[in-house]
């Protein structure tokens, strides 16, 4: 009998969140306390497979992040199949979270809740995105720091699409940072550092025109690595892959891809600051 | 056959259907899982062979665990199937000298133990200190278990319900059934007029306690010694019924700290002073008459004084 290691009132708890589960996801490749994969140190209580792309696994139980969930988060993060993870309780054990604080870490690490009341009405209360692809808020606060009010805004937007479309939203990102190139190709151009014309070259082709430029010597590390992150991230595919394996891949990529691309923001953003250059973006 | 120590996939392992344990809260559960984690299995579970698969004998939450962290394996120890009697008594005696379960799932298990061992005495029930010999539980652990096990099923449930919560959520706890119960014990024996009739009476008190209207499980001390006034101290039976009857009242905002602290603490503190003056009285008496002892020290000699003085000004008319 399925979740017969349940109390009575978790095992409601467990029961009205598969149904909550598969009325939102559908019935597929369910998994009911089976593990996933034996690269993954955690069983979920149960699993699915809405698409050959993603995977749901649910832990239900009263301890909101339990330690099991918190060590298998690398595993998950690196497991050839993307996994979105949710955490079920009941409601009452989700209020009374003294401060919020086990619920804000699920949220920070990007667990979704899901809760059920005594009378087994569940709600999903936050949605969770495959572990492999998040960026918290405050990952994202913090690398923002140190960048202006309006990169600020713009990077914010680019995460809100790369919440729900990895791709779009690192795309969004490498936006920004040719926006950003072409801002200081125009008044090198203005100053006469580089030659008039350069600002409309495509944009790797302006940081070889800067990387060449006597003024740009001393950030020539930062041009290269501009120039390497937009050769491989300038183009990511918003398409979901044909296979789990080269979508968990394409997540993983698009991650990294977007967590440089807020790296090489703050490394341009010195470059204008030090050559006493506006940032000109619209 | 003895004993054999093998790594086991948790897989292969079920639970023992005898366990008395019942509640795994998940607060301690995470606490081992953190545990395993970090340092893996140090004790091996306890388990016997049956078919292809494995029983749990002892070590149900490292088990949980290990399934919880997907282990491929876990150590344990393979012993001989035991009858069903020495199945229980074997987890009774492992729980008893090293972790304590909750009483409740004691008592849930202790009818077994008494019906198995039942049928191997012919029939003969075993006294409380043959049970306690058996199940490694001390005479008074077992007397608590009982008092759990004669609630009626609807309280037991609600103490199931309790006990499955986490901790920090927890309202009512076994003690709190086993004082209640004690406390109405008391009240049934001496002032039966009292009680409407005692699920009544212990609905009341729950409502109470959970409103915090009784503020602590200890009060139910008190409520024993207002249904013992009535031959202790004399107190008129009309008297200690209308007190009960009033905390009995699901209605009332009247808690058992209050009633008694109103109307019985002070005979009881009397009552008290009289005993240690009777006590001072007969050591005073005999002192004088051995001229051996009569030389007392000047610190009671002192303290006799202050007293004196006092009790003078108290009787003065």
């Amino acid at each position: 009998m399925p979740f017969d290691t349940f109390s009575e009132r978790l095992r409601l708890v467990a029961d009205e969140s598969l149904a909550l589960c598969k009325r939102e996801w559908g019935r597929n490749g369910v998994g009911i306390e089976i593990p996933i994969s034996p690269k993954i140190g955690w069983q979920p209580t149960f699993y699915m497979k809405p698409s050959r792309v993603l995977m749901i696994a649910v832990e239900v139980g009263d301890r909101l992040f339990p330690d099991s969930l918190r060590g298998a988060a690398h595993d998950i993060e690196h497991y050839d199949f993307p996994i979105a993870v949710y955490q079920a309780c009941a409601l009452d054990i989700f209020q009374k979270d003294p401060g919020q604080a086990r619920v804000n870490l699920l949220r920070e690490r990007g667990i979704g809740i899901i809760t059920v009341d005594d009378a087994g009405h569940s709600t999903i209360q936050t949605r969770a995105e495959p572990l492999a692809q998040h960026i918290s808020r405050e990952k994202l606060d913090s690398a923002l720091t140190e960048l202006t009010p309006k990169l600020k805004v713009k990077f914010r937007t680019a995460h809100t699409t790369y919440e729900t479309n990895v791709g779009q939203g690192l795309q969004a990102a490498s936006q920004i940072i040719e926006a950003l190139i072409d801002c200081i190709a125009k008044q090198a151009e203005a100053a006469g550092v580089v030659a008039a014309g350069t600002s409309a070259k495509d944009a790797a082709l302006i940081i070889d025109d800067l990387w060449a430029a006597g003024a740009f010597h001393n950030y020539r590390a930062v041009l290269g690595a501009a120039r390497s992150f937009l050769r491989e991230h300038r183009n990511p595919s918003s398409h979901p892959s044909e296979t789990a394996k080269k979508e968990a891949t394409r997540t993983r990529k698009c991650k990294t891809g977007f967590l440089e691309s807020l790296r090489v923001a703050l490394e341009l953003r010195k470059i204008i600051k030090a050559l006493d250059y506006k940032i000109l973006i619209v | 056959m003895s004993d054999v120590l093998k790594e086991i996939a948790p897989s292969k392992i079920e639970r023992n259907p005898d366990n008395p344990r019942i509640f795994f809260r998940d607060e301690e559960m995470d606490t081992l899982t953190a545990s395993i984690r970090r340092y893996g299995i140090q004790v091996p579970i306890t388990v016997y062979s049956e078919g292809s698969h494995f029983v749990l004998i002892d070590g149900e939450r490292r088990w949980r665990c290990a399934r919880k962290l997907n282990l491929k394996s876990m150590p344990a120890l393979v012993r001989g199937k035991p009858s069903r009697l020495k199945n229980i008594l074997l987890m009774f005696n492992i729980h008893a000298l090293r972790e304590q379960w909750d009483y409740l799932t004691i008592a849930h298990k202790l009818p077994d133990v008494i019906e198995l061992f039942q049928k191997e005495n012919s029939g003969r029930e075993p006294t409380e200190a043959e049970l306690s010999e058996l199940t490694g539980l001390t005479r008074g652990q077992i007397r608590r278990c009982r008092f759990l096990l004669d609630l009626p099923k609807k309280y037991r449930e609600i103490l199931e319900e309790e006990l499955a919560l986490p901790k920090q959520f927890q309202k009512l706890s076994e003690d709190f059934f086993i004082e209640m119960e004690r406390a109405l014990k008391t009240v049934q024996h001496r002032v039966p007029s009292a009680l409407n009739t005692l699920n009544s009476a212990r609905d009341a008190l729950i409502t109470k306690f959970r409103n915090e209207t009784i503020g602590n499980i200890t009060d139910f001390r008190m409520l024993s010694k207002i249904a013992t006034s009535v031959k202790r101290l004399g107190v008129r039976e009309t008297k200690a019924r209308e007190a009960l009857q009033s905390i009995f009242d699901p209605h009332s905002k009247i808690g058992i700290e209050q009633v008694f602290a109103q109307q019985f603490e002070m005979k009881f503190d009397e009552r008290k002073v009289i005993l240690s003056a009777d006590s001072i009285f007969d050591f005073l008496e005999q002192s004088l008459n051995d001229s051996s002892t009569t030389k007392i020290s000047d610190q009671l000699r002192k303290s006799l004084s202050r007293l004196h003085r006092l009790i003078e000004r108290f009787l003065k008319p």
